[in-house]
């Protein structure tokens, strides 16, 4: 299992940014995201937020993006959606659960043709759907577009790339000023970015995620307790949620990424057990045959972005549930670009 | 945001003494002296707006003697934007009258050396020659064109070339020969790139001459110098330059056919052996991909036959490039070689011919080494039949498919299903459901599931040759196990397909190799997928079959899934009612009180569902259904 070398980038972060944080998170202090009995639900869309949506979905299924104006009105649309959402966000059988997209757009769209297309077909995404492919923003405005469209059947997770940071070294801050000629719909993504759930749960089965587990975090109630409408932290659970991987070494080791740990089978097997759980389900790294398995079944990796970075050549995968707990992979490849650089699939290793 | 005045002096204060509303074209001036690129780009992008809303006059004045000074400091972004935006400029300024003021800036932007930049200079120019009248093009564009290709700087004689296709049609005898000898000084230029820039527009100016000249006695198309320049062209020591010459060997070719002269093709056809024996190897290549339209440029069944043996050796290249572009062009040069002698009466009167000399590199084509070349040839090699007659194809071309129909490489099989009908038509499909049925039954498993695709959509054109009986025998269970795929896009082409075969056999056929087939997995159908794709199937079945199988083999299973513990099912029930509703309604109006009684209660029952997207959803069909009934009432 490749590690995908993302560090965390502390010189990145414009002076600004702090207060746009601190600005993002006193927001936070507005909705009660602590409390699990909520007292008011999202609203129910009107027929003309549905034409709306309906045609930017469409507009987006041909890769266009959409307009400045549209961004910011579907960005705050989707918070009045995600807002009302839990950090452990519980999710139905049947629902097929993806991994990292990376703006790999085209291969989000075969993803569908494999999967079946969304409302027919429940999704549950584990984040990192910007970055390092050439359509983050096309990626992103369209599982938002479908998220608010139909938020019972699809779930969108934040992954470590769902950050102000690192978006601005890894392409998603370059792809939108080159798109938009300013910053602005880079901030209002990343401003969304902060409401999306860190954590799904499946049935009460399977315990989705981005990253993996965290040495602070025993139970998934100490997950619901968290704060997490703010910019991915340096350190601390909610940070290790979204930064950590399975190693095969037992205990808690210190993660080469520089955020999150490394956590052993022992780890696993004692959260599993704590919290009645058949299988933790997670993404954040490149996998060749676009899942894997690790520490005896107890966790899978699931990668979507098919030759990742255009140039990886693994496959890509998906998992099915169904209403029974029966599980089927579908591993795929990716789709046929017209138009895109077409890069030789055998790569030597010294690049990867 | 940086104040930075150039000589462009404060226009936000003249325009806001002028007129209050010009006040953001002020802005966008301002914004072009931004220290940030991409900011000017954006600017200069409406730079069009800001030459309406200064009028004719002061953009002249002002504007373009602005962008003058401004064109060789900025970046090659912005340049290239200001470049493009010109070309669009002539009525901005005030009409053709004015165009030749545009000039100088283009005349500039044509030196930079980076390519990009130097191709839109190069464009707009050629779009502001053509508003130019034939006197401002001889006292104008023709001395900026000399200037450039006469330059020292190569920068400037390269663009100077993709301008003298705009002119030389243009001006009289004497300043044509002189532009064509110009030209020719370009061609043997000493910098290669000049020199390849020159061989890359030398067919445009060579079809401007033809157009204009074909049917003119004296040789206002300079025969000679153009024969000159090619020949030139064709010993050039660079490979680059040199497969350029083809281009224009086709151009002459097609030149002479409409002059009616064939007392060059000697010369030329030497030219074209001296280019296939070739040391480079794309030279080679640049002539085989060419190869149907170079013979047939000739006009002539000789040298189309004589060409034979030629075509027959790049099959056999060592150059795996060169076997792949050969291969492309086999059914267009098979053609020209069968309509030899009798145009096109008979396709297959030179079958022999093929036969003796093409046939065999076809068969080692087959299992050339490289997969490319395969896939290529897989994807022509189906165009041959029509050419070769029923019996032959028989013989010598379908061992070949069912050799590619097994091969390791994927898009080789595809390429040869994909083609199919051609087949069909000539040997006809008793032949194709003996020899490639098990072929097709095997690939139907393909583990590439665009392979299985693209079987899927041959299965139709079968079944309607096959007839029902053979179809049932060999096809059915195929069709019923797609319908359980794990891909999504196989299982939706799967439920189309039944659609398609029931129009082809009949709705009797329909009910009962199909619908009943369908209903018996219902048991063991535990899984979501499967009811789904059921239900999918059956929604596609009922605008093709009768109210009664509608009422009494399909609407039950419905009514057994409205209580489906899955939301996605119940959506989807819904839908399926508004479909069932409105077939039965179409079929006989009579059923309006049936509709009345069993689907909108239910539909009305879906409309207050616990998930959103069942209400929404059981709403609209609701909504379709009445309207359907409001409809047939009235």
């Amino acid at each position: 299992m490749d590690i995908d070398l993302d560090i965390q980038m502390k010189d990145a972060v414009e002076p600004d940014l702090e207060d746009q944080q601190s600005s993002s998170s006193s927001e936070s202090f507005d909705f009660p995201i602590n409390n699990v009995n909520y007292s008011s639900k999202p609203v129910e869309l009107t027929s003309s937020n549905i034409n709306q949506l309906d045609s930017w979905i469409e507009q987006l299924t041909d890769c266009k993006p959409l307009s400045e104006e549209s961004v910011k009105k579907l960005c705050s649309m989707a918070i009045d959606v995600l807002k009302f959402e839990e950090n452990v966000q519980p999710v139905n059988v049947p629902v097929t659960i993806c991994g990292d997209v990376h703006g790999q757009f085209h291969d989000l769209m075969e993803l569908f043709k494999i999967g079946g297309p969304c409302p027919d077909t429940n999704y549950l995404f584990m984040g990192d759907y910007v970055d390092r492919g050439y359509y983050s923003v096309e990626t992103v405005s369209y599982l938002v577009a479908m998220k608010i469209r139909y938020p019972k059947r699809i779930t969108i997770l934040r992954g470590n790339h769902e950050s102000r940071q690192i978006t601005q070294v890894y392409g998603f801050y370059d792809e939108c000023f080159r798109k938009y000629g300013s910053a602005t719909v880079w901030k209002l993504f990343t401003d969304l970015f902060d409401y999306f759930p860190i954590t799904a749960l499946v049935d009460n089965k399977i315990f989705c995620l981005h990253g993996g587990l965290s040495p602070m975090i025993e139970t998934i109630d100490q997950v619901r307790e968290l704060k997490r409408v703010q910019e991915v932290p340096h350190e601390g659970p909610m940070c290790d949620l979204l930064w950590s991987d399975p190693d095969d070494r037992g205990g808690w080791g210190i993660s080469p990424r520089g955020a999150g740990f490394t956590f052993g089978q022992d780890i696993s097997e004692q959260f599993n057990h704590t919290n009645d759980l058949d299988l933790i389900a997670r993404a954040h790294q490149l996998v060749m045959e676009g899942y894997s398995w690790s520490h005896q079944d107890l966790v899978v990796t699931i990668f979507s972005a098919p030759n990742y970075c255009y140039r990886c050549g693994n496959q890509a995968a998906i998992m099915e549930v169904d209403e029974r707990h029966n599980r089927e992979f579908l591993q795929y490849d990716p789709s046929i670009r017209p138009g895109e650089p077409t890069v030789t699939r055998k790569t030597p290793d010294y690049f990867l | 945001m940086e104040e930075n005045h150039i000589s462009f002096s404060t226009p936000k204060s003249n325009m806001a003494e002028n007129n209050q509303d010009l006040y953001p074209i002020a802005l966008l001036m301002d914004e072009l002296r931004y220290d940030d690129v991409a900011s000017r780009v954006q600017a200069m992008k409406r730079l069009d707006t800001i030459a309406i809303a200064l009028g004719p006059e002061r953009t002249r004045s002002e504007l373009l003697q602005y962008l003058d000074e401004v064109v060789t400091d900025d970046e090659d972004e912005v340049i290239c934007i200001i470049a493009e935006e010109l070309g669009k400029f002539v009525p901005l300024i005030g009409g053709p009258q004015y165009a030749v003021l545009l000039l100088p800036i283009l005349e500039k932007i044509s030196s930079v050396e980076e390519p990009v930049v130097r191709d839109k200079a190069v464009e707009s120019l050629n779009l502001i020659g053509e508003t130019l009248s034939d006197a401002q093009i001889d006292s104008e564009f023709v001395p900026l064109v000399e200037k450039l290709a006469k330059d020292q700087w190569f920068s400037s004689c390269v663009a100077s070339t993709g301008l003298f296709k705009g002119i030389v049609a243009r001006v009289d005898s004497e300043k044509r020969k002189n532009l064509l000898n110009l030209y020719f000084s370009l061609i043997k230029h000493e910098i290669p790139l000049v020199r390849k820039s020159s061989a890359t527009h030398l067919p445009e100016i060579v079809d401007q001459l033809s157009d204009k000249f074909a049917n003119v006695d004296n040789d206002e198309f300079n025969w000679n110098i153009i024969y000159e320049m090619f020949q030139v062209l064709i010993v050039d020591h660079q490979d680059s330059v040199k497969f350029l010459s083809v281009e224009v060997l086709i151009c002459m070719l097609e030149f002479l056919h409409k002059i009616g002269n064939k007392t060059h093709h000697e010369a030329l056809l030497q030219n074209v052996l001296n280019l296939i024996n070739d040391p480079s190897w794309r030279v080679k290549y640049m002539i085989a991909n060419r190869f149907e339209k170079l013979v047939e440029a000739f006009h002539d069944d000789q040298i189309s036959l004589s060409l034979i043996g030629e075509f027959a050796g790049l099959m056999k290249d060592h150059e795996p490039e060169v076997r792949k572009a050969i291969s492309e062009q086999l059914p267009g040069y098979v053609r020209l070689v069968s309509e030899t002698g009798n145009h096109g009466l008979q396709p297959d009167a030179n079958k022999d011919i093929i036969i003796k000399e093409i046939i065999p590199c076809v068969n080692s084509l087959s299992e050339d080494e490289s997969e490319v070349v395969r896939a290529a040839l897989a994807s022509q090699i189906t165009g041959l039949a029509p050419y070769l007659g029923n019996e032959a194809t028989i013989e010598h071309l379908l061992p070949i498919f069912l050799h590619m129909l097994n091969d390791v490489f994927s898009e080789v099989r595809l390429n040869i299903i994909s083609n199919l009908q051609v087949v069909n038509e000539v040997i006809g499909i008793e032949r194709l459901s003996n020899s490639l049925l098990p072929a097709i039954t095997s690939l139907a498993q393909d583990k590439q599931w665009r392979v299985r695709l693209a079987i899927i959509e041959q299965i139709p054109l079968l079944a309607e040759q096959l007839g029902v009986s053979f179809f049932d025998e060999g096809l059915g269970q195929l069709c019923m196990g797609w319908l359980d795929d794990p891909v999504y896009s196989i299982r939706e082409a799967a439920v189309n397909n039944l659609q398609k075969l029931t129009q082809i056999f009949g709705e009797e056929w329909a009910r009962k190799d199909l619908i009943l087939r369908i209903l018996e997995r219902q048991d063991d159908l535990i899984n979501f997928i499967h009811r789904i794709t059921s239900l999918f199937a059956f929604m596609k079945l009922i605008p093709v079959v009768r109210n009664e199988i509608i009422k009494t083999d399909i609407y039950p299973f419905f009514e057994r899934l409205i209580k489906d513990e899955v939301p996605n099912i119940r959506f989807n029930v819904a839908k399926a009612y508004q479909v069932i509703g409105e077939t039965l309604l179409a079929n006989d109006p009579k059923e309006a009180p049936v509709i009345e009684s069993t689907i909108i209660p239910q539909l009305v029952q879906l409309t207050n569902d616990e998930d959103v997207d069942v209400r929404f959803f059981a709403t609209k069909s609701l909504e379709g259904v009445k309207k359907a009934l409001s409809n047939y009432v009235n």
